[in-house]
């Protein structure tokens, strides 16, 4: 394993750590807005980290550029969903848990 | 390598797993929503890592449709799991 | 609608023509026999954003420095929100809060709507006029501060070529 390697496990396990954070946050948390800042945030945060992994095994520019293309649509999905859906949520009267 | 991206890429199927019980069980019709965004973000991580695993260009570009599709349908998802009494305020 | 008259600047359109070159140059995998299709894909691409394009344009610079800033927060985000899930005690005291914006309508505001999600601690969850709805996962701490340096970043990333725009 080269350097690089190394870098690259480090990251991609990283990575699917901030993903098991996002599911037990969204087993875990109360009520379903604060299930989405875990969803939302851990698991954008994962998939960068995994991104950014293979991205340093790429083996062209090219493909360094479509990765960071797909993280950045899988951003603005996660982030314009859990804005309607919290939106969607209020209106429908679901309730914000507090403690 | 090789071994990492497929015992991660089993890791997030068992996550996929897992987050499927808090769709399944609710409570609120909200709750079931974040299916589309769960699966969005885990589908697209797990077909990075197969398309490295197989060195295939076409599995990347799988990953890269569901990104595209990902916003699509959870937006119609939204739009139709709430569908009637909702949204005065919508355009139409 | 005379905004739609202005004129068009040489640079905006340039930057354009790069940018779709490169989304097609990495959807292709830079194969060179598929700019006989990305050549007019990237034309029709080009004439569709021009006529398209909203009334607030990009600072490109701005986006520049926006994007270190927006990598590190967001990180900071997803190990804010792993530590609580993680945590026995699992810290979170959400809080709705209602916060007047400063940022005009449209893309501006939309853009800090979106970003929000992916900071630390705050969910954009409603817009109304100059008002946002934003859900806290922690209403304890100090949000606000952090909120109006976003808001203050987003707001220089987006100009509005018109000139009543009077805000620095």
């Amino acid at each position: 394993m080269t350097p690089g390697d190394y870098l690259s496990a480090a990251l991609l396990i990283m990575g699917s750590l901030f993903f098991l954070a996002g599911t037990i946050g969204l087993l875990r948390f109360p009520d379903v807005y604060t299930r989405l800042h875990a969803l939302t945030k851990a698991d954008n945060v994962g998939l960068g980290l995994i991104v950014a992994a293979l991205a340093i095994q790429a083996s062209s520019w090219a493909g360094v550029v479509k990765l960071v293309l797909i993280w950045l649509l899988v951003l603005l999905a996660g982030s314009s969903v859990s804005h309607l859906v919290s939106r969607s949520a209020l209106h429908r009267g679901v309730d914000v848990w507090k403690g | 390598m090789q071994h990492l991206y497929l015992l991660l890429a089993v890791f997030l199927l068992l996550n996929l797993g897992a987050g499927m019980w808090r769709v399944l069980r609710g409570p609120t019709a909200a709750d079931r929503m974040l299916a589309a965004q769960l699966f969005g973000t885990t589908a697209v991580a797990v077909l990075l890592l197969l398309a490295e695993l197989e060195n295939s260009v076409a599995l990347r570009d799988v990953a890269l449709v569901f990104a595209l599709l990902a916003a699509v349908t959870a937006i119609a998802f939204v739009r139709r799991a709430w569908a009637g009494t909702e949204d005065s305020n919508d355009t139409r | 609608m005379n905004k739609a008259r202005q004129e068009i600047d040489w640079w905006t359109v340039l930057s354009r023509a790069m940018l779709f070159s490169i989304i097609w140059w990495a959807l292709t995998d830079g194969a060179d026999g598929s700019w006989l299709i990305g050549g007019p894909v990237v034309l029709c691409a080009l004439v569709a954003s021009v006529a398209l394009r909203p009334k607030e344009g990009i600072v490109w610079r701005e986006l520049l420095f926006f994007v270190p800033f927006f990598l590190w927060h967001s990180l900071i985000g997803g190990v804010d929100v792993a530590r609580r899930a993680f945590h026995p005690r699992m810290p979170i005291a959400p809080e709705l809060v209602e916060y007047p914006l400063q940022l005009p309508p449209g893309l501006p505001q939309v853009t800090l709507v979106n970003i929000m999600s992916l900071l630390p601690g705050t969910l954009g969850v409603e817009l109304e006029g100059q008002m946002l709805k934003i859900h806290l996962l922690d209403g304890r701490g100090d949000y606000l501060s952090g909120l109006k340096r976003l808001e203050r970043r987003v707001g220089r990333i987006w100009v509005e070529s018109a000139d009543d725009f009077s805000r620095g």
